[in-house]
């Protein structure tokens, strides 16, 4: 198909209605506005439903009804906007409600700013909402990306009957690149648990609510055993000179594709570093990072935040190496900014 | 009298680095330019990104100034009005859409008053809703609605920014011009980048128009 030049934002929307999306609730907010508006621009003329929700609250219980009928829902906003949809995930993930959750990332704490940050990795990765929960987070690196992941995202979420966020910095979602269309989804996977009508059948309930301690805990066995199979079969990286790399930088999302450029420039000057760049943020890719261990002596993480993905990097390196950290907060680092990083520790380390 | 040249179009369509160019190549022959930065909207790759070098150009810009440029509450400088009726060169930027010519809405009748006035819909037909004639309409009739000013001429600006070659400028080209005869503007320039200009020259001559990308950032 011919290619187009998007917005992050509307190369997301673009995804999520290849898909086969048919209903956004949401309630708009910088840098994720413009999946709002798109959505807006195109169901009326596909046929689709679109509701500016009078908040997140509410918005992310719409998503909870849309996703119960078995159709493709979604909801976007910014960390703010996850946050008050916290609750509303926490429901969707033991209902087991398959859906895209879209966060345009910006700087926090509190109203913080509309600037791209990535501070909202715990957020996404921990579980913003109460009860013993995971969701699938995605994070991509470019505009075509932004396309894919939000198509991925619905089918890994009717997969394993789970929501799905893709996790992008406010820049990727403002910025444009060429963008290749494609094919409209038209095939879905069955979804017998729906309410869709229960017509010669027994009714489906949706619910969240268990009174019998018994089958509370036999609920989160479920919700257990399904993450131990996402873990096993879903984790994504990209990696890139790791084979002989004495140091090893993580890092995800746009952050990963400006480290990338520092990497190769890095490599040029002798030094022998690689590069790992998690797709997946939850499951995160402990078996990349574990093998890279294996022979790596250092590992940088480099994050737009105070280091939260770090964290996760120190558990999958188990110790086997030192781990460190570079981050900066609502703006990116210049590729020679990182590039002078990690010489400055090469140097310091001796490779 | 001075001119004043304002760019409007859909979101995304390169209004502010045609405008930029525009205040830069003004600035050369012209002192005293001014480009007001009138994106309200969403300060993500805006003009002002790019203050020090106008400033060093000798362009005085006009946008929102210190923590404010990184807002997202609608702000018009205060001077705005004052400067539209001085005497003086001036491009102003509006952000995309409806949204962002809406501010026109309340300067036109000032913009209206100056002698002479430029009033341009920036178009690149590889943008998403601006692809067919129905689409492009639809954006005409709403930012002249909300401008309360009828366009004077479309900047041609078609483009996939890295991708762009020849061809896909002829291609869009071509389909802008469908699009002007239906809407009845002329095309007063064809935008390009420096390294299309000798190919493209013999086919299109002074309707070319060169532009430097100052809003991409060097990562990309």
């Amino acid at each position: 198909m011919k290619k187009v030049l998007m917005k992050g934002n509307e190369a997301i929307a673009e995804g999520a209605l290849t898909a086969g999306c048919i209903a956004f609730f949401g309630y708009p907010i910088t840098p994720s506005s413009e999946i709002a508006e798109y959505m807006a621009r195109k169901f009326p003329l596909l046929g689709g439903t679109f509701v500016q929700a009078e908040s997140e609250l509410a918005a992310i219980s719409m998503v909870y009804g849309g996703a119960s009928t078995g159709f493709r829902v979604m909801t976007a906003t910014s960390g703010p906007g996850i946050s008050l949809k916290s609750e509303g995930i926490s429901f969707l993930a033991e209902a087991e409600l398959p859906c895209l959750i879209v966060n345009i990332s910006r700087g926090g704490p509190g109203l913080g700013g509309i600037q791209p940050a990535q501070s909202d990795y715990w957020q996404a990765t921990r579980g913003g909402g109460h009860g013993d929960f995971q969701i699938i987070v995605l994070a991509p690196s470019s505009v075509q990306e932004m396309l894919d992941f939000a198509m991925e995202a619905f089918d890994l979420a009717d997969k394993y009957r789970i929501p799905v966020m893709v996790m992008a910095e406010g820049t990727l979602g403002q910025m444009m690149e060429p963008v290749i269309p494609r094919e409209k989804v038209t095939q879905f996977i069955g979804k017998p648990w729906a309410i869709n009508g229960c017509k010669d059948r027994k009714p489906n309930i949706v619910n969240t609510l268990h009174l019998s301690p018994e089958f509370l805990e036999e609920r989160n066995h479920v919700l257990g055993d399904k993450y131990k199979v996402i873990k096993a079969n879903e984790q994504r990286a990209e990696t890139y000179w790791t084979e002989d790399a004495d140091l090893v930088v993580v890092a995800f999302g746009l952050m990963s594709r400006i480290v990338k450029k520092a990497v190769m420039e890095v490599r040029k000057r002798g030094h022998k570093v690689g590069l790992i760049r998690p797709i997946t943020l939850w499951p995160f890719p402990v078996e990349h990072i574990k093998k890279a261990a294996e022979t790596a002596k250092m590992f940088l993480s480099v994050e737009i935040s105070m280091g939260q993905m770090v964290d996760d990097v120190r558990l999958a390196v188990n110790g086997k190496a030192p781990v460190e950290f570079y981050g900066r907060i609502g703006m990116i680092p210049s590729p020679e900014e990182i590039a002078d990083q990690i010489i400055k520790l090469a140097e310091r380390e001796g490779f | 009298m001075g001119n004043i040249v304002v760019f409007a179009g859909g979101f995304g369509s390169g209004k502010s680095e045609v405008a930029l160019n525009y205040a830069m190549q003004k600035a050369e022959a012209s002192k005293g330019v001014i480009l007001a930065d009138l994106d309200l909207v969403n300060p993500y790759f805006a003009s002002r990104d790019v203050r020090a070098k106008l400033e060093k150009a000798g362009i005085r810009l006009v946008a929102p100034e210190g923590q404010l440029s990184f807002g997202d509450v609608p702000s018009i400088p205060g001077e705005i009005i004052g400067l539209i009726r001085q005497d003086n060169e001036m491009v102003i930027d509006l952000a995309g859409d409806e949204v962002g010519s809406v501010v026109l809405g309340y300067l036109s009748r000032y913009v209206v008053a100056r002698e002479t006035y430029d009033f341009f819909l920036v178009l690149n037909p590889y943008r998403p809703f601006a692809q067919d004639l129905e689409s492009v309409m639809l954006l005409k009739r709403r930012l002249e609605g909300v401008a309360n000013l009828k366009f004077t001429g479309i900047v041609s600006n078609p483009n996939l920014l890295g991708e762009t070659s020849p061809d896909l400028i002829r291609d869009g080209h071509e389909m802008i011009v469908g699009f002007a005869e239906a809407l009845d503007i002329p095309v007063s320039y064809l935008t390009i980048e420096e390294k299309f200009y000798s190919e493209l020259f013999p086919d299109y001559g002074e309707k070319l128009q060169v532009i430097d990308l100052y809003l991409k950032p060097d990562w990309l």
